[in-house]
This record gives structure tokens, sequence and C-alpha cells, in this order.
């Protein structure tokens, strides 16, 4: 399908790139996203909504920079998302970019679950999972060390 | 907005699936029980704001980084 992207211009995408996100990200909305991805080993993809050009969010695989990140998740959250285990799920994060490398963060309170094709963005009950934590910062260890 | 007051251990019903309790009131703080449909998220208002500012945020920021940038499928 042809998806219009205020970023990335006109995109041809093929349909099993194309989740379904029945209640949007948290505060912004969407319902169906298109996970782009450039090169198979790069580090970043884009979640962009196929109806709103504007939509865009870049994401991350988390255990990537945080090797011990973890997503904990309520009975009745799992239960409404249809994800009892979240190690079943594809984990995704959304980075926030800046000017400053080191400011670069992730959102390892709101991560976005997928599976089967459906996406849902929840909130993070792990004891750990900051809104935005720099990219590099390695995880918790080095945090709770500085 | 509507407004209405309940003591400790009686409810509210909004429509007919969702029902709010006051549990508790101490001091400045109100202890609410809530049950809604599993379909519907609930939140503290704060934290949404958070998150929604965090996505906001996200979608808008420059994003120079090199492998980021998607091309043609």
């Amino acid at each position: 399908m042809t998806v219009n992207s205020s970023r990335f211009g006109e995109l041809e995408v093929p349909s099993d790139a194309v989740l379904d996100f029945p209640e949007g990200m948290i505060g912004v909305g969407g319902n169906r996203f298109a996970l782009l991805s450039r090169e198979e080993n790069g580090a970043f993809k884009w979640l962009q909504e196929t109806a709103q050009e504007d939509l865009a969010l870049p994401v991350t695989d988390p255990f990537q920079f945080f090797p011990d990140y973890e997503v904990v998740l309520s009975d009745e959250e799992a239960q409404r998302i249809g994800i009892t285990d979240p190690s079943q799920a594809e984990v995704l994060v959304v980075v926030r970019a800046d000017e400053d490398p080191g400011q670069v963060s992730a959102n390892l309170l709101a991560p976005i679950l997928v599976s089967a094709g459906v996406g849902h963005q929840v909130l993070n009950e792990a004891t750990w999972a900051p809104l935005r934590e720099p990219l590099l910062s390695g995880g918790r260890q080095e945090v709770a060390a500085g | 907005m509507l407004t209405i007051s309940r003591r400790v251990g009686e409810r509210i019903l909004i429509g007919d699936g969702i029902v709010i309790e006051v549990v508790e009131v101490s001091g400045g703080s109100v202890r609410l029980g809530i049950t809604a449909p599993k379909e519907l998220r609930i939140y503290r208002e704060e934290l949404w704001e958070r998150v929604k500012a965090e996505n906001e945020a996200a979608a808008r920021a420059d994003f120079n980084a090199p492998g980021a940038r998607p091309g043609p499928a």
C-alpha cells in the first residue's frame, strides 16, 4: 500500500508491515502504523501512521540498549491486550531524538508490545521504567552507580 | 462538569458498565475502586499526560541517526 509521510514522502509499504493499534498510541492516537526500516540491522525503525502523514514515531529494540530491561503488566492489562507473557511479544520503545547524542532517550515507561500484527502501547509496571532514559546510559546499574 | 457528593462505600454508575466506588477518604486524598469493561484503559491523568507529551515530542524531533531513515520498500 502507499503511505504518505510528512517525514519521508510517499512510501510503498508491504501490507504485512502494517500493524493494527486498536487504541492507538497513548495521547496521540492513530490506528494503523507501518513498521518501517531501511536496513536489516539498523538500530532504529519507525512507526508511521498510514492515514496521518504527520504521525511517525521512531522506535527501537530496548534490549539492545538496556539488556536488563523488563516489561511487567498487571493481569488485567495483559488480559485486555491478549498478551499474557510479554516475552512472547515483540517489544519496541519510542525514541526521542535530540541534537545532543547524550540526550537521545527511550521511553521505557510506555513500551509498545506487538503480537500477531497487533500493537499496544502499555504502561510498564516494572520498578525500573523511566519515561526518558538516555539510550547510551546502558541501563539501570549504571544509573544506580551514577 | 457534573459534581456529585458521595460517602465512603457509595458508588457512581456511568452507563451500564462502569462503577466507581469511594473506598476511603483520608486527609486530602480519596481512594477509588473502579470496575469497567476490560477493553477500557484507565489511567492516572498525570501519567497519561507525561506519556502523551513524550509521544508528541518523539514525533516532532529531528532524527538524523544513520540508518534510521527508511527508503522505499
